[in-house]
């Protein structure tokens, strides 16, 4: 058993969106801007032309957090949503009643609708897939131009993931929520 | 008579040398290798039940980078596309639309079927035929037209789009024996690689791994990627190795993640870089043992930047870049040197200037002392391959390249290079001033209709073409515009020539077939067996008819020996790609298995490639790259970086990088400066009927100023209309601030015309509809950013 976490270098994100389409194909998600479990975040840069503030337009790329306590786990009705063995939090879509609980719950907007499985469905670090196979990285991981994402198992001291999070410094996203999210932004 | 004879020996002699023995070569040996590329799975994705699982190591053709990957086949169906780790230059990625590949396979609008014109030209109506009938169709258009031309070969015009077959359709083209060939060079890079090569020798490489110090100036590696380019300089920008210096109209992807950002005039960077030399020349910051080692007319071009008065106090108002930021750039940059780069970018032309920028751009590199050096511009190592057979007749009716000469050279640009001036021989087409008569042609893998600005001029050049064969996966503008078509497989579907690739870690890559053509498509090496099979012979008997030494020739010897040596096209295409790659790697023991096996080969790949970690990969040892192979000795004929051209000077070309007046940027009041460019999840044209990508954008926008798009009511999302003299087309606004006031900005490729293309159809705007067509004096180069528009809300 693995507490499989991501850490992101995110400052080497470019925005190209590989990610986002690599983790379609490899899953099957439906086409559609709303049917995304993995997208980059920007915001519009501040200040006027030519003066633009430069740190201001940044890319964050982002996905599901796994959290350790996740509020969608939490508020789902019908235990749909549940922490696997490795601690990734997954849906079983013979549970999903499509309540849309935890689409409200979720601080990180990372819930989507599935029209085919009528699931709310998630990130699921491609343990049906990639994982299930035998890879040890996730779609978004591998395809990456410029390597943003390390993957591994959070409790395997000498796994690349822990090292990482030994030596750099790095802060997760509105971890005052108490959701204890396991995506690491390194800085 | 007597001086053609000869030369046509000598031309038979170089040829002779370049062909590959290919009937040396043994099928059976070739593929006897137990070992296959593929890899048994037990899980799947799709399905969950496929009962075969293949990984087919391949070569990306999204764009033109040429990536390596690995596509899961599962019960014949592609599923997914992953980086293949093994390439030095892809080094384990694969972009957005490298992953959208797929859908270039299963694309339901591609091409299908061999189809004739029923129609009008450009109404798109065909009616779908055998390939045999479309054989005998352009076989009986082709020696009709030469016929009535008697035998002048240049009646044709051949032209194509860049890719890994380009090379197997200009054999074609040259054993037809035409002078007229178009490729991209003219809209793509012709002057960027031209300048750096008659500067330095070679357009080389920028070795942005350990550079310290990057001047990125118009140019975008995070839009317009290229590998492995904006792999190695993205990790390190933002206080992490290197320090980057954007220069930019825009504020790009590229300027968010630099560490500086210059807001250039469009056009004036020649006057940015002749600044940072005045700098460097006066402060003497320059590396004194390099130039005394390697410059030619080094004092000259010194006294041409001092006297001229380049500083940084004139340029600023010209550039809009402040004097004592061009001090600073000059001076950081050769404190860095030679672990500094100015890159030398990839792109169209964009202004009249850009040969004498990028002129200025090598000279400035060069006075660093960065070149063929660790952490600057680097020639790197390349592993030699054959090339295949070639069969060059020469037509002794077939005329010259169609241009307009002038007493003093030619009417439109001073150099006419292989590529060609796609520009200037489509206008001198449609005014009647071609020397003689063009009246067909054989398109490959382009898209003259969305490719070149003024779509209106390509569009009347197409109808007025007699004969228009297209070779193309998908029904863009310019099939709408053909005679027949001919139905490429796409690049999952066939096996390509192998392509050596030069760098600091140098490797042959190959692109193996993943999946049999779906429907009639077939690849260009098998079109072109079929077409000449039909063609090849009525052909010759055209030439037996007019021309004299052929005439001559047959007198004294047997005719099938003679046609079959001299004039048979069929040979050239005789041999299946495999069989042809295996020839061209057989120098180098077991390369063709590797590359079957793995899509790469390099020598001692089986020592030299580990993996490091999950995303990092070790290609070659440290001391084994290719940084430097000539102990920064320049590779122009004479060694020397060459400040001087004084053969352009006799053609009315500034022989030292020169500003002119007519450069200065200006735009009248109320209009905008249009300026085009790429995206990392577009590549032109070609990708614009992808799905898969349509969902990450679905249409082009154009960037207007926010308080410009204000002030005129203009909101995001909002229909305007641009025009120019050339025309006009209509897009959704996008109000931004990381444009001037005096500028708009849309991607290219979008606002296709083709009603065969489901999304790609009337999607957004097309920039060539509005761009003019304006010259670059050197090579005629289309230059993409000299238009004013004008903006209306519709």
């Amino acid at each position: 058993m693995a507490r499989y976490g991501m850490a992101l270098d995110y400052k080497n994100c470019i925005n190209c969106k590989a990610c986002e389409v690599a983790c379609k194909e490899e899953n099957g998600i439906l086409m559609g801007a709303d049917k995304h479990r993995i997208w980059v975040g920007v915001k519009e840069i501040k200040g006027e032309y030519p003066l633009l503030d430069i740190v201001s337009s940044s890319f964050e790329p982002s996905q599901c957090q796994h959290c350790d306590s996740a509020p969608c786990q939490e508020v789902c009705p019908t235990n749909a949503t549940y922490y696997d063995d490795n601690g990734v939090v997954r849906v079983d879509p013979d549970k999903c009643i499509l309540c849309s609980y935890c689409m409200n719950a979720c601080p990180y907007d990372a819930r989507y609708v599935d029209d085919r499985t009528m699931t709310v469905d998630k990130c699921n670090f491609c343990s049906d897939t990639r994982l299930a196979r035998g890879e040890t990285t996730t779609a978004c991981q591998a395809t990456c131009p410029t390597k943003v994402r390390t993957f591994g198992d959070l409790d395997d001291p000498e796994s690349e993931i822990s090292v990482l999070l030994r030596t750099r410094e790095h802060f997760s996203l509105k971890s005052h929520l108490g959701t204890k999210p396991k995506l690491f932004y390194l800085t | 008579m007597q001086v053609e004879l000869s030369r046509r020996k000598f031309l038979q002699g170089t040829v002779a040398l370049s062909v590959a023995g290919g009937s040396a070569m043994s099928a059976t040996n070739l593929f006897a290798s137990t070992e296959s590329p593929e890899k048994k799975l037990s899980i799947t994705t799709k399905t969950g039940a496929a009962k075969e699982v293949k990984e087919i190591p391949t070569l990306c053709e999204m764009c033109v980078n040429k990536c390596a990957a690995i596509a899961r086949v599962e019960d014949g169906i592609v599923t997914k596309l992953d980086p293949n780790p093994m390439f030095p230059k892809s080094k384990n990625m694969l972009c957005p639309r490298g992953n959208a590949g797929i859908q270039a396979l299963y694309d339901p609008d591609r091409l299908k079927y061999p189809m004739i014109r029923t129609g009008e030209k450009g109404e798109g109506k065909f009616k779908r035929v055998t390939w045999d009938e479309a054989f005998r169709y352009i076989t009986e258009k082709t020696v009709k037209i030469l016929d009535e031309e008697e035998d002048n070969r240049s009646t044709f015009l051949f032209c194509a789009g860049e890719g890994m077959a380009e090379h197997t359709f200009q054999t074609f083209y040259q054993a037809f024996g035409s002078s007229n060939w178009l490729n991209h060079s003219s809209i793509c890079l012709q002057t960027v690689a031209s300048a750096y090569g008659v500067t330095l020798g070679a357009y080389p490489q920028s070795d942005l791994e350990n550079a310290e110090y990057i001047i990125m100036a118009g140019a975008n590696r995070a839009e317009a990627i290229v590998t492995p380019d904006t792999m190695d300089i993205f990790k390190r920008t933002k206080g992490r190795g290197a320090k980057m210096v954007c220069i930019d109209p825009r504020f790009t992807n590229t300027a968010a993640k630099a560490d500086q950002w210059l807001a250039i005039n469009p056009g004036t960077d020649l006057a940015f870089v002749l600044a940072l030399t005045y700098v460097v020349l006066d402060e003497e910051l320059y590396d004194k043992a390099y130039v005394e080692k390697y410059f030619n007319d080094f004092e000259a071009y010194r006294s041409h930047i001092l006297t001229n008065g380049y500083t940084p106090e004139w340029a600023e108002p010209i550039t809009n870049i402040k004097a004592k930021e061009i001090y600073q750039i000059a001076r950081e940059f050769m404190a860095h040197a030679p672990k500094a780069i100015y890159y030398p970018g990839r792109r169209s032309t964009f202004a009249k200037s850009d040969f004498q920028l990028r002129r200025a751009m090598a000279i400035f590199q060069a006075l660093s002392g960065g070149i063929d050096t660790k952490g600057g511009l680097v020639f790197g190592g390349k592993i030699e391959i054959e090339g295949h057979e070639s069969l060059m007749p020469l037509y002794d009716k077939a005329k010259e390249r169609g241009v307009v000469k002038t007493e003093a050279g030619y009417a439109d640009c001073a150099v006419v290079s292989g590529g060609g001036s796609w520009l200037a021989w489509r206008n001198n087409f449609l005014e009647g001033k071609m020397p003689y008569s063009v009246r067909g042609m054989f398109c490959y893998k382009h898209n003259p209709m969305q490719n070149m600005p003024n779509t209106k001029k390509t569009a009347e050049m197409l109808k007025k073409m007699e004969l228009v064969v297209c070779i193309d996966t998908m029904p863009s503008d310019t099939v709408m515009y053909a005679d027949v078509v001919l139905p490429e497989c796409t690049y999952l579907e066939r096996t390509d020539p192998v392509k050596t690739f030069g760098g600091t870690e140098p490797a042959l890559a190959q692109r193996n077939k993943v999946v049999e053509p779906m429907f009639e498509s077939k690849p260009v090496n098998e079109i072109l067996r079929g077409l000449t099979k039909h063609l090849s012979r009525p052909l010759f008997e055209v030439t037996k008819k007019y021309d004299s030494e052929v005439q001559d020739a047959l007198t004294e010897e047997d005719e099938e020996a003679y046609y079959e040596e001299e004039f048979d096209m069929t040979r050239m295409y005789s041999h299946d790609q495999e069989v042809l790659n295996a020839h061209a790697v057989h120098a180098h023991e077991g390369a063709a298995e590797a590359l079957k096996k793995y899509g790469i080969y390099y020598p001692k790949m089986d020592q030299y490639y580990k993996q490091l970690s999950a995303n990092e990969h070790q290609y070659y040892p440290e001391k084994e790259k290719f940084y430097s192979v000539g102990e920064g000795r320049p590779q122009t004929p004479s060694g020397k970086v060459e400040c001087n051209l004084a053969n352009m000077s006799s053609k009315g070309i500034d022989g030292m990088p020169t500003w002119r007046e007519e450069y200065r940027f200006s735009v009248p009041e109320g209009k905008f400066r249009l300026m085009t460019g790429r995206h990392a999840q577009y590549t032109q044209s070609g990708t614009s009927n992808n799905i898969v990508l349509h969902d990450l954008m679905p249409e082009n926008y154009i960037w207007i100023n926010k308080r410009v798009a204000k002030e005129r009511g203009i909101a995001f999302g909002d229909k305007v209309e641009v025009a120019s003299s050339t025309g006009s087309t209509v897009i959704r606004a996008y109000p931004t601030e990381k444009i001037a006031p005096n500028q708009v900005f849309f991607i290219h490729g979008f606002g296709a015309e083709s009603s065969a293309l489901t999304w790609a159809y009337k999607n957004g705007g097309s920039d060539n509809a509005v761009i003019e067509d304006v010259l670059e004096p050197v090579y005629g180069a289309a230059a993409m950013h000299e238009t004013n528009v004008e903006i209306r809300k519709v």
